[in-house]
């Protein structure tokens, strides 16, 4: 069975990289957001099974959404991708919540062995 | 305008530039061991003199520390790591060092080193490029008009990208900013570069 799939990035072409590395089940049913306030306007009105977070964005960041989907308590699985790699960012998001931590520019394979680990595969 | 990016040049930079400053904030806090908290970089084209204007207008007298960079395919630039007087006190207490064991001169240019080389060699592999660099020169004589100084720099330019990086260590209320000055032929030889890279998709 297909999951709904949300892409949140500032960058188009962050989001096409994750794009094209989603496996085929996966990239059927996919929504694109451009900032925080965006995926959770998206979270708060779809039924999305994961998401693809992106930390540093404008508008609103992905700890932030963290924390929206947290405080709201919408049932998501997230998955951040990001380049801030500080171990302690890594900590905080998976403390927030968040299933796995891919660094940035994400590589297919990785995204992949995560997926599988949390039984989207 | 020869030296504008378009909307998926500018993208595609910004996202280069993420990935870089992401790994030099990362070496930053390790060598601080503290929390380096990242903004949006800004990218623009400035004019030289709009540059020294906007650097002289703030109010806080600065150090900088600027290092030139040369890659293959004509990349070169000037990345610049600007910090405020009042911050560059704090160094010394920050890295844990006794009083006189290391001037404060050269812990900025310690700091500025691995955030210019970690960002830089980053940001060239992304594109399938080296750097080389010349020495770190430091400035914090405010007798020496900055204008001057960027007279000075290893290129001559009157346009130039320019790309704004903030490193905010909060633990300690210190920020370092990272101007990256790249002036006009290479920009001309990176939107190439990014066009290969975008072609690719």
């Amino acid at each position: 069975m297909g999951s709904s799939v949300l892409i949140c990035d500032d960058s188009n072409m962050a989001r096409k990289q994750v794009l094209r590395s989603l496996p085929e089940q996966l990239s059927k049913d996919v929504q694109l957001a451009k900032n925080g306030l965006e995926a959770l306007d998206i979270l708060r009105t779809n039924s999305i099974n994961v998401l693809f977070l992106d930390l540093t964005m404008p508008e609103l960041d992905g700890i932030g959404v963290l924390e929206g989907i947290k405080s709201e308590g919408i049932d998501v699985s997230v998955f951040v991708i990001s380049a801030d790699i500080q171990p302690e960012m890594q900590n905080k998001v998976l403390s927030l919540g968040a299933k796995a931590f891919l660094r940035k520019p994400v590589q297919t394979d990785l995204l992949v062995d995560r997926l599988q680990e949390h039984g989207y595969l | 305008m020869p030296f504008n990016l378009n909307e998926d040049q500018q993208d595609c930079l910004q996202e280069l530039i993420n990935v870089a400053m992401g790994q030099a904030s990362d070496q930053l806090a390790r060598y601080l061991d503290t929390f380096v908290d990242l903004r949006v970089p800004s990218i623009e084209l400035v004019s030289a003199l709009q540059l020294s204007k906007a650097l002289e207008s703030n109010e806080q007298p600065m150090a900088l520390v600027s290092q030139g960079f040369f890659g293959y395919e004509g990349i070169r630039g000037e990345a610049i790591l600007v910090y405020q007087h009042k911050d560059s006190d704090k160094i010394g207490d920050i890295l844990g060092y006794e009083p006189e064991e290391l001037s404060i001169e050269e812990q900025l240019i310690d700091i500025s080193s691995i955030l210019t080389t970690t960002f830089l060699n980053v940001f060239a592999s992304q594109i399938e490029n080296q750097m080389s660099y010349s020495a770190p020169r430091l400035l914090d004589d405010n007798s020496v008009a900055l204008s001057q100084h960027l007279n000075q720099l290893s290129f001559s330019w009157d346009t130039a990208l320019k790309v704004n990086i903030t490193y905010r260590v909060t633990d300690y209320s210190f920020n370092c900013d990272m101007v990256l000055l790249i002036p006009e032929p290479a920009i001309v030889d990176i939107k190439k570069v990014i066009d290969r890279i975008l072609e690719a998709f």
